[in-house]
């Protein structure tokens, strides 16, 4: 059942600003992450701000430096479809195609996307788990399969974006909105891992919403992809994926951003498989080495060391196909 | 409860046989034509009302407190904040008068009540709030306090059987002694074999999950109450709310026109359809109760997880010498059925067979019939040794299975079938989907590897006795078909009003179907187990052939001519002899004198001395991709026998259903308990995991064999639902297997399974 809570719509960034400044107010952008939480009493709202009157934060327009801005209201569905990012920024273009359902992408938006909540069970589930404020992160002891690898501590979810790690890989960066003005943060720096705080997934600070994402310009002998594995053919979140933005020069990877998903509660950079790729031909050998690289360090539970082999295996397809 | 799935134990009540003759069919005009549904436009104009939809002026909404504990006992429960939160109206637990009712019965036993002190599984009945909106009722459950004690839990069915393992239940967990098969000499049988596969296979448990959730509007009349109820069968409801609640049967009436699907899991009266009307009677007022989704998780039924040992001997040439089967289940926190070796000992000639069917209780949800009980699992271990046997004698598998085709049932005292289409299933199925081509095509060399699979399965149960149908024709020639069959979804108004259209030639359009009324309609047993056409198809033919008599007797008396000259033919009655006399339905004085002419069916005992059953092969096509463990199953095929097909369409729809039901179990459906709360993990339609249309093959052949089969019953039509979904699963861990070598044991063939397995780190068989 739906809490009983006020529902505004402000008209400008400020005003939003301050209605979500208020306690207990959520961000509505498409809706499709917070109605499922406040249905499942995941969390509580006393407010849902909706910025659906927001026309700053929509539609996607080239910068001065020939890159992308993309409104935080931008759907997954207008990403995935839109030829110019599947030109210059496959990677992301991928991610967001690869999202959800076809309903849910034309609903779902890419600011929303990145600050949506985990899909651990324990965390949407009766459970008093961690991230809620409760004591043990049940995942370690119990039901894993679907949890991290790498960077877990104390809670071991994994992020669900599909847009995130494709956004980490094309170095994109956030612009940030809040009461004390607006910031820019790289999208790398936007998660936070679980050591830090396991209560919260993002730096946003109360109030603050983002407004627009900006990519930096398609890089020169640039590729890219996002491959993701899942256990469904469509409304399923990543068993792990990879988002890759290359840049090649003479046949050879000149320089390589390389990031993980579905196996981290943040998009989780690889910069042991960069290192392996720069000044190589993509070949069989490069991208096994590459694979091998992506999962030095994995730490599986009890449920989920199948990701070791998904993953490299998820790697090595990956780059063979830009070959 | 399981007392009532009679039709799964063989033992049928007798009713006495139809009063008409009724040879069988030769060609026919409408039966078995691709007759659109008869209720398609309301269905999908959104006009048809479903029990969810229904709502009565002044009515009331329920919702039910549920255990959030595996296992414990109520201490206390205070309802009186509850009741007085706004809109509230009443609030029931054990401890209001007339919640004693026992509930979930099996062999005369009882194993718990309306709502127990004691909770054996998450989601067990702790109390219930009528309110005057749903969300008020849910408000008001938090409002309730229970205190808990918890006790320990258990959640493997072979646990369950440890000494010191929790007992749910007053002295043993076993629901019942092991029930055990033998024929043969099965030592003699192995020691004879040249070739002997053994291995452990298992299926993970299985949630209905139809698309309309459980529950029941009811109202209070004085001291009769009427239900609008999702149901498979309203006689059932009928009879169990009656004797839940002390009434005679002419004061419980249930209607069930409508449901949005089933699959086994409403073939019972639910706890909310009597918890629903103590409530209705302490407030006056009608309640309407339905369950959330998250409740239908957990709380509505599934198809129990098996853990299946199986051994096969077989000579150089394939001939089976001995089948093992061993098999372990659970019917949950609530007995029901959890075997699975029937296939194992009737699919296959095999003088020497030895089965066992273990069931135990396990702190979770109770089981409920699962489209094909049983089967699907038993086809997921056997036919998977039957693929592995093949391999090891060099033989196809198409090859061994035919080599092995039985001529009588051999589990049911070697009676014949009335029909066996097993080897055409398997020969016409091979030829339609191309398997000797696909075995020939080459695996791929990349990352991605092409496979093929085949299996087969039965279903041994052909319907019977008891139906009766009542078929009237009015003055205008235009007909009512009064039927209390249930039509779940898979067109049986449709096929109903077909029979009626091929013995009165009446069009469908001038037939009206009232159906599913407990009120109205006679009775019939409930739509499932693959035995609603087998069982009330020739009640209905006989209720129509009886007014086509009357008719043509009326007829003849006005004609003057014998009735055996007569026929009806387009609104008319014509002689043979003379076609040229002729008279107009509408104008027989007989009908015209009374108005209407009047037909009583019903459905007659079953041929002696044999037996019906269904067969199927199924063949699937996958992809697996050997580096990340994903499988694409590409191609799928069933091949049907269940003799007359009476629809084209609707079988089709059948069929297609059940292959990607058998999808589901094969890749992507599994319930995940938590080992150490014994709490439901996914417990919505993200984390279980339906197929969606992504992963069913674009390319889903149905074929039908189409034998005769004049013997099973007056329709010739054995039923489709279950066997439409046996084999699949099976056969498609037999295609991956085909493609990389490796035998997935244990459903559902996932990516996370498979790359373990591909990398060496999972179990390997």
């Amino acid at each position: 059942m739906l809490p009983s809570f006020r529902y505004v719509r402000p008209r400008t960034v400020a005003e939003a600003v301050k209605a979500l400044s208020e306690p207990g107010a959520r961000a509505h952008a498409g809706g499709t992450d917070l109605v499922g939480c406040l249905r499942d009493e995941v969390f509580d709202a006393k407010a849902v701000v909706s910025l659906s009157g927001l026309a700053e934060l929509k539609g996607i327009s080239a910068t001065k430096d020939r890159g992308l801005r993309l409104g935080a209201l931008t759907t997954l569905a207008e990403i995935a479809r839109h030829a110019e990012i599947a030109k210059g920024w496959p990677a992301l273009a991928q991610g967001a195609a690869a999202a959800a359902s076809p309903q849910l992408r034309n609903q779902g938006t890419l600011g929303g996307n990145l600050c949506q909540r985990p899909r651990c069970w324990y965390f949407r589930g009766d459970f008093a788990c961690a991230r809620k404020g409760g004591e043990p992160c049940y995942a370690v002891e119990g039901e894993n399969t679907y949890h991290a690898i790498f960077g877990g501590s104390g809670c071991y979810i994994v992020h669900p974006s599909d847009t995130a790690s494709p956004l980490v890989a094309l170095q994109a960066t956030a612009r940030i909105a809040g009461p004390k003005g607006t910031r820019s943060v790289p999208v790398e720096k936007l998660f936070v891992l679980p050591a830090v705080d396991h209560t919260r997934e993002t730096v946003l600070e109360p109030g603050e919403v983002i407004t627009e994402i900006l990519l930096p310009p398609p890089l020169a002998g640039g590729k890219g992809l996002y491959k993701k594995v899942r256990a469904r053919g469509a409304w399923d979140f990543a068993l792990g994926g990879v988002a890759l933005a290359l840049s090649m020069k003479d046949g050879k990877v000149w320089s390589a951003r390389v990031v993980l998903s579905g196996v981290a509660p943040i998009p989780w950079r690889v910069p042991e498989v960069e290192k392996v790729l720069a000044g190589r031909a993509l070949d069989a050998k490069t991208a096994a080495e590459a694979a091998e690289a992506a999962v030095k360090g994995a730490e599986p539970m009890s449920g989920n060391d199948y990701k070791i082999p998904l993953v490299k295996g998820a790697v090595e397809e990956a780059l063979l196909s830009l070959a | 409860m399981t007392d009532l799935l009679y039709w799964l134990q063989g033992a049928v009540p007798e009713t006495p046989a139809p009063k008409v003759e009724m040879p069988p069919w030769g060609e026919t005009k409408v039966v078995g034509k691709p007759v659109p549904r008869v209720d398609a436009y309301e269905r999908v104009s959104g006009s048809a009302v479903y029990p969810l939809d229904f709502a009565l002026p002044d009515m009331l909404h329920a919702a039910i407190l549920r255990s959030p504990h595996a296992h414990a006992v109520v201490k206390s429960i205070d309802t009186s904040a509850a009741e007085k939160m706004p809109g509230v109206r009443a609030v029931i637990t054990g401890k209001t008068p007339g919640t004693d009712i026992p509930w979930y019965r099996s062999r005369g036993k009882s194993y718990s009540k309306l709502f127990d002190d004691r909770v054996r599984h998450e989601g067990d009945e702790v109390a219930a709030v009528a309110a005057e909106t749903r969300a008020q009722a849910y408000d008001a459950l938090k409002a309730i306090r229970v205190t808990y004690e918890e006790l320990p839990f258990v959640l493997d069915p072979q646990k369950a059987l440890e000494a010191g393992a929790p007992a749910i239940h007053e002295g043993t967990n076993r629901y019942g002694d092991p029930s055990k098969y033998e024929r043969g000499d099965v030592a003699a049988g192995f020691a004879a074999a040249d070739a002997v596969v053994e291995g452990t296979y298992s299926t993970a448990c299985e949630i209905h999950a139809p698309m309309e959730v459980h529950g029941s509007v009811v109202k209070w009349d004085g001291n009769r109450l009427t239900v609008w109820d999702t149901t498979q069968g309203v006689f059932v409801v009928q009879q169990q709310v009656a004797a839940a609640l002390k009434l005679p049967l002419a004061n419980v009436r249930v209607i069930g026109h409508y449901m949005g699907g089933g699959f086994g899991s409403k073939l019972e009266a639910g706890k909310y359809t009597v918890i629903a009307a103590l409530l209705a009677k302490m407030t006056a007022r009608p309640v309407k109760l339905f369950l959330s989704r998250e409740e239908v998780f957990l709380n509505a039924g599934n198809r129990p997880a098996n853990t299946m040992k199986v051994k096969i001997g077989a000579k150089k040439d394939g001939t089976l010498t001995a089948i093992e089967f061993l098999s372990m289940g659970s019917g949950g926190a609530y007995p029901n059925g959890a075997d699975t070796s029937f296939l194992a000992a009737d699919l296959y000639t095999c003088p020497n067979v030895k089965t066992l069917d273990e069931n135990v209780a396990i702190n979770a949800g109770r089981a409920r019939a699962m489209r094909a009980p049983g089967f699907p699992q038993g086809a997921w271990a056997l036919e998977q040794a039957m693929d592995e046997l093949a391999k090891k004698l060099g033989m196809d598998p198409v090859e061994l299975r035919l080599k092995n085709v039985p001529k009588v049932s051999q589990r049911r005292g070697n009676q014949p079938y009335t029909s066996t289409g097993l080897a055409e299933c398997l020969r016409d199925g091979a030829k339609e989907f191309g398997w000797a081509e696909a075995k020939k095509k080459a695996k791929g060399d990349g990352a991605v590897k092409r496979g093929v699979g085949v299996a087969s399965g039965l279903w041994g149960y052909g319907g019977g006795p008891p139906a009766t149908v009542v078929v009237k024709l009015f003055a205008d020639g235009s007909v009512n078909l009064n039927s209390g069959a249930a039509d779940i979804g898979t067109g049986t108004k449709t096929i109903m009003a077909q029979v009626v259209a091929e013995e009165l030639g009446v069009p469908l359009d001038r037939i009206q179907i009232e159906h599913a009324d407990t009120g109205t309609t006679q009775y019939t047993g409930p739509s499932g187990g693959s035995k609603t056409v087998p069982s009330d198809m020739p009640a209905v033919r006989a209720a129509a052939v009886e007014v086509r008599e009357k008719l043509l007797k009326a007829a003849a008396e006005e004609m003057k001519l014998p009735v055996d000259d007569l026929a009806l033919s387009n609104g008319e009655v014509v002689s043979k002899q003379d076609p040229s006399k002729k008279l107009l339905v509408t104008a027989v004085p007989g009908l015209q004198r009374q108005q209407v002419l009047v037909g009583v069916g019903t459905r007659g005992p079953n041929v002696e001395g044999k037996v019906i059953s269904m067969f199927a092969a199924h063949f699937a096509e996958v992809e697996v991709n050997t580096k990340t463990g994903e499988v694409t199953v590409t191609r799928l095929l069933a091949a049907q026998d269940s003799a007359r097909v009476m629809n084209r369409l609707t079988f089709e729809c059948q069929v297609q259903g059940g292959l990607v039901m058998g999808l589901g179990l094969g890749r992507t459906e599994e319930r995940v308990l938590d080992r150490n709360t014994g709490k439901m993990c996914n417990v919505n339609w993200h984390d279980y995991k339906i197929p969606t249309a992504l992963d069913v093959p674009a390319e889903q052949k149905v074929h039908s064999v189409d034998l005769v089969d004049t013997e099973c019953n007056t329709a010739g039509a054995k039923g489709v639902g279950e066997p439409a979904t046996i084999p699949t699963a099976a056969a498609i861990a037999n295609a991956v297997h085909d493609a990389v070598g490796i035998r997935v044991h244990d459903s559902p063939v996932t990516p996370p399974r498979l790359v373990a397995l591909l990398a060496g780190r999972g179990k390997k068989g």
